[in-house]
């Protein structure tokens, strides 16, 4: 265990290998039925079986377009208001009591008129994680472009830039790194946003994968759901933080 | 003599007050300024900490417009916005994080209508003149102080500026590496040529670059005195310069005899 790599490979194995020894000790010791808590190794039957079906596909297809849609929109809308607001006094004055009264209705609270609007179709779910992404993003922009430091303010408009090019070349890649740390908390938002919208109301989606597994007391396929939307999500945010690092590094 | 590239013109301010609106009250920074800075001159602005030399830098590159009094260029009234006959460097190098040195210059460039090509030639020209060729392809973060302010001047420069300002721009440097950015600059201003308004508060600095000194008193600022410096006085191990610089403190309120003071 001398050995910095290998310990680095088997720690995290230790820990993982603990927690299903725990979750298999509690299912023998308590005896507990296969609909309350299946043991680790069926959940991984069920997880390897997965791919196989073209249902699941489809499932993984709409929960990551509709993320993937909303998240665009979010994040263009977020970015296009939150820069505006950190440019414009006038428009900040103006925007800020209506964006800081909204942006504590949290996404979740928003779901049942979503599903009064736009039914079980993604429309609602896109609209949802954009309100999401958006908030996330309009009030972290605003404030990273505030604080360029204005010496690099002072240097482009000597240059000879004007209001709209020092925006767009010196205060947006001045908080880029900002925006782009933003973007992938907003990413995680996001995604929990779609998860829990297809949870209440959905034809088609992760969500509803999972809520249909638990009416049919499929509980093996719910918990293989549950991890299949982790490691979605984990990877969604391990891309971001990818073009964060290698874009972004300053 | 080199053929000048870019002409300097006069620069002129003009009954100055300015006023700052801080917590519901106007602070005077200005009153009653009023000194001209002939074409292709130096004049180095001195005065205590706070009394205003950077807003007259300010009002000098048209960043912002004075409570009273005009500022001229060439006898045209400088407006507030963007002015192309002006650099600038500060006592911070300012570059941006995200370009390399090359970069940093060429963007200057480039915003006042240099083709892609021009830009980085230019760039490449300054760089190699400042002796930092080297490093054109190296970000901020991977030069020292003393080089990343040295690109900083090289960016002004290279912009081939009829005015140029420089605010303090070695106050945040080694005294060693100051004498020598002191001695490169001097170097640069014999070949280009513009007209320099150069705020420090440091005397020596002022009597060495500068063909004139513009004295500030506390805030509001009004201008003391105005001493031409020759060239002989400029030499540091002269009496002359010995002279200068007694004269200048003075001026400030600073006796140079410790013992008597």
């Amino acid at each position: 265990m001398t050995n910095p790599r290998l310990r680095a490979v088997l720690l995290p194995l230790v820990g993982a290998a603990l927690v299903v020894a725990i979750w298999q000790a509690t299912v023998v010791l308590y005896q507990l039925p296969m609909v309350v808590l299946p043991t680790p190794w069926s959940v991984v039957k069920t997880l390897v079986a997965l791919p196989g079906t073209a249902m699941f596909w489809r499932d993984v297809g709409v929960s990551v377009f509709e993320f993937g849609a909303g998240y665009a929109l979010g994040m263009i809308l977020g970015i296009a208001v939150g820069t505006l607001m950190g440019e414009w006094r006038l428009f900040r004055m103006a925007a800020t009591p209506v964006i800081e009264s909204l942006r504590f209705i949290v996404p979740f609270a928003w779901i049942p008129l979503t599903i009064l609007w736009f039914g079980t179709s993604y429309v609602g779910k896109i609209a949802l994680v954009t309100y999401a992404v958006f908030f996330v993003m309009v009030v972290s922009t605003a404030r990273a472009v505030l604080h360029v430091d204005p010496l690099l303010s002072r240097v482009g408009r000597v240059m000879g830039m004007g209001a709209w090019q020092l925006a767009w070349s010196v205060h947006l890649r001045a908080a880029a790194p900002t925006i782009a740390s933003a973007a992938r908390a907003a990413a995680a938002v996001g995604w929990i946003a779609v998860v829990a919208a297809e949870y209440i109301g959905a034809s088609a989606g992760l969500g509803l994968m999972i809520t249909n597994a638990a009416s049919s007391l499929a509980t093996p396929a719910v918990i293989a759901g549950m991890i299949v939307i982790g490691l979605i999500g984990a990877g969604v945010s391990a891309v971001v933080g990818w073009i964060t690092r290698t874009h972004l590094d300053y | 003599m080199n053929t000048p590239l870019q002409q300097g013109g006069e620069l002129a301010f003009n009954a100055i007050s300015h006023q700052y609106a801080s917590a519901g009250r106007a602070t005077s920074v200005l009153d009653d300024v009023s000194f001209s800075i002939p074409a292709g001159t130096v004049a180095c602005v001195v005065g205590p900490s706070g009394c205003g030399k950077s807003t007259l830098l300010g009002l000098a590159a048209g960043l912002l417009a004075p409570t009273q009094g005009t500022t001229t260029w060439d006898d045209t009234k400088v407006r507030v916005g963007p002015n192309h006959h002006i650099g600038m460097a500060f006592q911070q190098p300012g570059l941006f994080p995200w370009m390399t040195a090359r970069q940093n210059l060429a963007v200057g460039l480039r915003t006042r209508g240099a083709s892609r090509a021009e830009a980085n030639a230019t760039a490449d020209e300054f760089l190699d003149l400042v002796g930092l060729s080297e490093f054109k392809d190296a970000y901020p973060n991977q030069l020292s102080g003393g080089m990343a302010q040295r690109v900083g001047i090289a960016r002004a420069l290279a912009l081939r500026p009829r005015l140029l300002l420089l605010d303090e721009p070695f106050a945040a440097v080694d005294a060693f590496t100051r004498l020598k950015l002191q001695q490169e600059l001097m170097a640069l201003l014999k070949r280009y040529r513009p007209t320099v308004m150069f705020v420090t508060h440091d005397v020596s600095e002022a009597i060495a670059l500068g063909d004139m000194i513009v004295v500030m008193s506390q805030r509001p600022a009004t201008v003391l005195r105005i001493i031409p410096v020759s060239r002989e006085e400029r030499n540091r191990a002269s009496a002359a310069y010995a002279r200068k610089l007694a004269e200048t403190l003075a001026c400030l309120g600073v006796t140079s005899d410790m013992d008597h003071a």
